[in-house]
């Protein structure tokens, strides 16, 4: 009996340590603060190069080294997986939004809503409004911070649009389709416009340009009829063989050759024109995407977290701090051509005085997020195959739409 | 006497130390003990777990906390029965299935005998040439046939503008994808068929064509009586050996098309594949592996059976 006692007590005893030390590490930070001298590990996105280089500034500043191991973006589910099944994860990784859910629902992430007060640069104020912490977060939580953003604008080439007479990028939808159509008659082979296959945020833009969203109460809905506006402009473009049907159709040759003078993409692609077709200078131009009710755009890019499991909380937070300030981002920017989040860093002049980042950051002002709920990957397959089979394979229209439908909201029960 | 004595002693000893029959009859164990530990922990087991995993929701949350896995039964397989990309996955196995598996063992036999005419130097050569496919890495495969396949930029294509012909979507036409595809996986695979079947032929004793040919038999007659039933076992094993890793299809369609264009190359496997590691469903991707290892192992049993049949 005694030793039950005896036992009970221990395990008091060791709960009100716990608690104790809780107390203490949430809310007397900043002693622990320049204790904690890490090193810290960070996986980031594909090149590794340009973030060590970064870093070595904040290990000069802070005595704090970091280590970073590059994620190919093929990689990173896999990556999560077996960190989560182990629990042998980083100290801090970069996210891409997509897979936002994903790491969430992991339960991955550490809830920094705690230190945010101590942290200034994680303030959502200071960030993009697309990008709001109540828009990349679940309820009352920080799981992540926005670090880097892209946006999808139209590319056109100039030369191709001036000889075909259209002397301005189309600014609507029926601009849009016109001009698209013009540009196919040049030739066999020739197209107006590229929709890539694999491209699920597309059909959602169209959604939001035609004034609607595809989320309603919390759920992904594709039964509006600003949806059924969008599938019928996104339907039309086959229809009228104004795009290549090809799965493989390269979309950075197509506009480099000419074959298809208007893209929808991001500034990545215009860091890929200029890498491999530094003739074309001149040639080409981004403006923002045409509008039917509105002229929103998709919100990209990755967020930085801290995962749920390090060690070393308190350095990590000091590196998620430095990343957030305007002179790392610009940093970012110069090194790896990936737009800031931060406004402060936007409002630069070195960006500022760029007319294509102008637009760029023009569009981020009218962007949005895609769905960030766990089954997006799902939904969006299904509504990808279903858009495919239907300009791809001949399916009819309504029955694909209505079978889609039902397939989403199976999905979500 | 006491020498006699002693030395019965011994010898009686001795008999009494023999090793028990029971001993010597472990020996094989102990022999097979470690390559059985090895295929019971990776192969057996797994097949348990992933059976017993089918029977549960665990997805990527349940693996960070395995108090959210709940067992729902066979709620996995009826989701799979009803979804139609299942069963166009199985239908497109099965279609990889017929057109693969005679093309290959058919062709790689011929290409075998042929090889094996001669071991000049030349038609050495020319063996190193048709096993190369098997060793290349299949990234620097895709990288290649994918721009042979290439609908804007592909020699193949380039190569049909020149003789007049309409551009091929290799890859992009759902019927023409599937038989690209199955065409990679055969130029691949033919390079491992060929050398069991170089090996076998080479094992048929040269005195059985020299008979042939003292009895008046031609060079058709020698084939089709004397080399194809003397490799009857090498045929056979191909046969259950190519069957098995096509109804397994993955890589080519993984790294060409990733299944698409809409699901028109999605085999079991990638079917697979893309609900486990793409969708983080592994309960749902378990019960999917568990139907593909049920009908692997009926058809190779089916197989085992027919040639018992056969040779009783």
């Amino acid at each position: 009996m005694k030793n039950r006692y005896m036992k009970q007590f221990t395990a008091m005893g060791l709960f009100a340590v716990a608690l104790w030390t809780a107390a203490c590490g949430g809310g007397t930070n900043t002693p622990t603060a320049s204790t904690d001298k890490g090193p810290i590990q960070i996986w980031t996105m594909e090149d590794s190069t340009a973030f060590t280089a970064l870093m070595q500034d904040f290990t000069t500043k802070t005595g704090i080294p970091v280590q970073v191991e590059a994620v190919p973006w093929g990689n990173v589910n896999d990556k999560l997986t077996t960190a989560v099944a182990s629990g042998n994860g980083p100290d801090l990784m970069q996210i891409g939004l997509s897979l936002l859910p994903s790491f969430e629902s992991a339960g991955a992430l550490l809830d920094l809503s705690p230190y945010v007060k101590d942290h200034p640069g994680l303030q959502s104020s200071n960030y993009l409004s697309a990008v709001a912490a109540d828009k990349i977060n679940p309820s009352g939580k920080v799981l992540s911070v926005p670090w880097v953003s892209d946006v999808r604008v139209l590319f056109y080439r100039t030369d191709i649009l001036g000889a075909a007479g259209i002397s301005s990028p189309p600014s609507t939808w029926t601009q849009f389709h016109d001009d698209a159509a013009v540009l196919a008659q040049r030739g066999k082979g020739k197209f107006g416009y590229y929709i890539p296959q694999w491209d699920s945020a597309l059909p959602v833009e169209f959604t939001w340009e035609a004034g609607g969203n595809v989320m309603q109460n919390g759920k992904v809905t594709f039964e509006t009829p600003q949806f059924k506006a969008a599938a019928d402009f996104y339907i039309s473009f086959y229809k009228d063989k104004l795009v290549p049907t090809a799965s493989d159709f390269d979309q950075a040759q197509g506009f480099i050759s000419g074959t298809a003078p208007m893209v929808i993409s991001g500034p990545y692609l215009a860091a890929a024109i200029k890498g491999t077709a530094p003739q074309l200078d001149g040639k080409w131009n981004v403006t923002t995407l045409p509008r039917n009710q509105k002229g929103t755009s998709l919100f990209a890019g990755s967020n930085m977290g801290i995962w749920a499991k390090s060690k070393h909380v308190d350095a990590s937070l000091r590196l998620l701090d430095y990343l957030a300030q305007s002179s790392a981002q610009l940093a970012w920017y110069k090194a790896a051509n990936e737009l800031p989040t931060a406004k402060t860093a936007l409002a630069d002049p070195t960006l500022t005085s760029d007319p294509m980042v102008k637009t760029y950051t023009n569009q981020l002002q009218d962007a949005q997020l895609l769905p960030l709920v766990p089954k997006w990957d799902k939904i969006s397959q299904a509504l990808l195959d279903s858009l495919n089979s239907i300009v791809l394979k001949g399916a009819d229209e309504t029955s694909t739409l209505a079978s889609l439908n039902a397939t989403v909201s199976s999905l979500q029960t | 006497m006491t020498v006699t004595a002693a030395r019965q002693e011994a010898r009686s000893r001795l008999v009494a130390f023999r090793p028990p029959r029971l001993r010597t009859s472990l020996v094989p164990y102990v022999l097979v003990g470690p390559a059985l530990l090895l295929l019971v922990t990776f192969s057996v087991l797994s097949i348990f777990v992933a059976a017993a995993v089918s029977l549960t929701n665990l997805d990527i949350s349940g693996l960070a906390n395995f108090g959210a896995v709940r067992f729902i039964g066979l709620g996995n397989y009826q989701t799979m029965f009803s979804d139609p990309a299942f069963w166009e996955a199985l239908g497109n196995t099965a279609f990889f299935v017929l057109i693969g598996v005679p093309t290959l063992v058919i062709g790689s036999l011929i290409i075998a005998i042929a090889l094996n005419f001669s071991r000049s130097r030349f038609f050495r050569a020319l063996r190193a040439f048709y096993f190369v496919p098997a060793i290349t890495a299949i990234v620097a495969i895709s990288l290649i046939w994918g721009n042979l396949y290439n609908s804007q930029f592909g020699l193949l294509n380039w190569l049909l503008s020149l003789i007049g012909r309409d551009p091929v979507q290799w890859l992009t036409d759902p019927t023409i994808a599937k038989l690209s595809v199955a065409l990679v996986a055969i130029w691949r695979g033919s390079g491992l068929d060929i050398i069991i079947f170089l090996a076998a032929l080479q094992a048929i004793p040269p005195e059985y064509y020299e008979a042939a040919a003292v009895d008046g038999a031609n060079e058709w007659q020698k084939i089709f009586r004397i080399t194809v039933p003397l490799m009857r076992f090498a045929i056979f094993f191909v046969t259950v050996t190519t069957l098995i890793s096509w109804m397994q299809f993955f890589d080519e369609p993984y790294v060409l098309t990733q299944g698409g264009p809409v699901h028109a190359t999605t085999s079991m496997s990638l079917y697979i594949y893309q609900q486990g590691f793409r969708y983080d469903e592994f309960g749902f991707a378990s019960a999917a592996s568990i139907v593909l290892f049920a009908i692997i192992a009926i058809v190779t049993a089916l197989q085992l059976r027919a040639r018992l049949e056969s040779d009783a």
